[in-house]
């Protein structure tokens, strides 16, 4: 399980491009919430994921979408090997 | 000035001199502003290829390529050629005409959520849903389309914000690709350690290369060290096809040398590949000796498929540039690579009368000069093409290697052609591919575009065929095209003068016709059907384990 704090542009389609990308990359999603910020400008949305995938490699999908902020890990529950030796994520 | 005036003009200050597209009601006031702008409009007859002739274009130049639709179908028509750049990190804006703000959401005439449909296969997408929005909406497309790594871009553009009046700004603008990442000098360094304690080093050279305008630091750094090349599909010519480093295309129809190497070697330095399935062979067993350098311009390919022991993220032409070749030993390997590449260089010898492709395309590559652009279709035609035809440049070698999109071929030469319009651009193509996009000869024929089509019939499904024949016991389910239409009189009711051989001693003539005419002209070469590919890794099995033909 891994579960991300995702700072989103609230932008067209910025939060089914997330969740279409957690799908298409073979993650299944185990809990969602999203509010928007103050001014409307961005979608805080956070996250639960769990596949048997690597976790890191799906942390940079999601921050490759142009419409995604920033992206924080906030809590893996089962340590997935990094693949990514030099990984700053 | 209406939004679609505006659009034309931010287009032009883009420096977009074509636009590769097909007119319809929602798209109608930009095709009116158009006729005001000094931007070419080339109008395909399927919208399917303005988007696959835009990509051609992309790739033989390097610019942004633009095509543009109605909504509704001639959107949806994008969508194959929109996915098939978006596979091979190819920089094209879409245009699409939407229906007016106010129908979006009824269902309304030629109404498609374009946005929603293409969104896993666009780098990025705009819903341009207020005029003020146009002048970042086009700014920002052509900076994401060509930045970092590049990619596809959809602009959906409503019909009442294109009639909508406004006092409209250019965006200003920012030359700086701020997705490129700074070098990790400790990774450089780890990088150099390896590559100093390397004895069997290999370089794997993916398309990343010419995306990332990197040949003259890649020829560098091969001359340099010294180290045997390999290829992917989309990384031919990005160091000459004819250099005696090169081994070789890799993977499920690789060359042999190329195969050992990367099975043997105990370095893979991977330069802007992605570890592609068609490459790699069975993922377990590729390369399984070696550590990994990686290095891209794209993070999230780093790690993705093969663990990296140095990832080297950022530009590639910094990147290569700041690799000072250490002190290598590789000589033994190197010998015993080259050794390879001579003991299994290719065979052309085929006794029967009829045409043999690879040696078609082998005469064809020695006589078409270096001023040579060949687009491929999908299948046995385009593997032939990698294999045998040789490159000195990425940009000269059109092929949809990440979506293999059959019809692909002729789009795309019609880009290229339109882009230089003195270069030889030859068209390979397949019975089964031609098909797919056969109504752009009428294109080539109303721009009266010089573009050469060499199309193998072999009455068949051929890349399909023979895996049938290889992997399913012969069971030869709907492969059979023995009804093809007579493709030289369908090409001269098309107004592209053609003709048709058979017989391997008219190879040098109909080399000569095609190579010496001015303008659009077919060869419908007649091939065995039985002609398959080889060598081949089937599927599920390691580079390693390649079948070959076993001749007569």
């Amino acid at each position: 399980m891994l579960t991300l704090q995702l700072r989103v542009r609230n932008e067209e389609g910025a939060l089914v491009r997330v969740l279409s990308m957690t799908r298409r990359r073979r993650f299944d999603l185990v809990s969602l919430t999203a509010d928007s910020s103050a001014d409307g400008a961005f979608l805080d949305v956070r996250m639960t994921v769990q596949a048997e995938r690597s976790a890191p490699a799906f942390v940079r999908q999601i921050e490759k979408l142009v419409d995604v902020a920033h992206v924080e890990v906030v809590g893996t529950e089962q340590p997935e090997r990094d693949t990514h030796a030099a990984s700053a994520c | 000035m209406k939004g679609a005036q505006f659009l034309v003009k931010a287009l032009e200050h883009e420096g977009v001199e074509l636009i590769f597209g097909y007119p319809g009601g929602a798209i109608m006031p930009v095709y009116d502003a158009l006729l005001d702008s000094p931007i070419r409009h080339i109008l395909v007859r399927h919208e399917q290829a303005a988007a696959l002739a835009a990509d051609g274009y992309a790739r033989a130049t390097g610019k942004v390529g633009v095509c543009m639709a109605t909504s509704g179908p001639g959107a949806t028509n994008l969508v194959t050629g929109i996915a098939n750049a978006y596979m091979d990190s190819v920089p094209i804006v879409a245009i699409t005409g939407q229906v007016a703000t106010p129908l979006m959401g009824t269902d309304a005439f030629q109404e498609v959520d374009i946005f929603g449909i293409t969104l896993p296969v666009v780098k990025h997408s705009f819903l341009v849903d207020t005029p003020e929005d146009l002048p970042r909406v086009v700014h920002e497309a052509f900076r994401i389309a060509r930045s970092g790594r590049p990619g596809p871009v959809l602009i959906d553009l409503p019909k009442d914000i294109a009639n909508a009046a406004g006092d409209f700004q250019f965006h200003p603008t920012d030359d700086n690709d701020s997705s490129l990442q700074d070098l990790d000098t400790d990774s450089l360094a780890r990088a150099m350690e390896l590559m100093a304690t390397s004895h069997r080093p290999v370089i794997y050279a993916g398309g990343g290369i010419g995306m990332g305008r990197a040949l003259k630091e890649f020829n560098d750094f091969v001359d340099a060290t010294r180290i045997p090349v390999i290829s992917t599909l989309k990384g031919l010519g990005a160091i000459s096809t004819r250099h005696p480093l090169f081994l070789g295309m890799m993977g499920m129809h690789g060359t042999k040398a190329s195969n050992h190497a990367v099975q043997g070697c105990d370095l893979l330095i991977c330069i802007g590949a992605r570890f592609d399935d068609r490459a790699t062979g069975k993922l377990s067993g590729f390369a399984s000796h070696a550590k990994v350098i990686h290095m891209d311009v794209d993070p999230s390919e780093v790690g993705k498929l093969r663990y990296a022991d140095v990832p080297l993220i950022g530009d590639l032409r910094k990147t290569l540039a700041a690799l000072s070749p250490a002190s290598l030993d590789g000589d033994a390997w190197r010998h015993e690579c080259l050794a390879w590449k001579q003991a299994h260089a290719w065979n052309y010898d085929a006794p029967a009368p009829g045409i043999y492709a690879p040696w078609f395309l082998k005469r064809l590559a020695q006589r078409a000069g270096h001023n040579v652009i060949v687009s491929c279709d999908v299948g046995q035609h385009q593997m032939w093409v990698a294999q045998h035809f040789d490159f000195d440049r990425p940009q000269q070698h059109l092929s949809s290697g990440g979506l293999g999109t059959m019809g692909f071929g002729l789009p795309a030469a019609i880009g290229a052609q339109l882009a230089y319009p003195n270069a030889t651009v030859i068209n390979v193509s397949g019975d089964g591919s031609m098909m797919m996009n056969l109504q752009e000869l009428a294109t080539l024929r109303r721009y009266d575009l010089p573009v050469k089509i060499v199309l193998f019939d072999n009455r068949a499904l051929g890349m399909v065929r023979q895996w049938q024949e290889l992997f399913h016991d012969k069971r030869y389910s709907e492969v059979d095209l023995s009804d093809n239409p007579d493709f030289s009189r369908v090409a001269e009711s098309m107004g592209i003068p053609a003709f048709r051989i058979e017989n391997k001693e008219h190879i040098e003539d109909a080399i000569d016709d095609l190579l010496l005419s001015s303008g659009p002209m077919m060869a419908h070469v007649v091939i065995d059907q039985k002609a398959n590919v080889w060598p081949i890794v089937g599927p599920g099995k390691t580079n390693s384990e390649m079948m070959d033909e076993i001749r007569q």
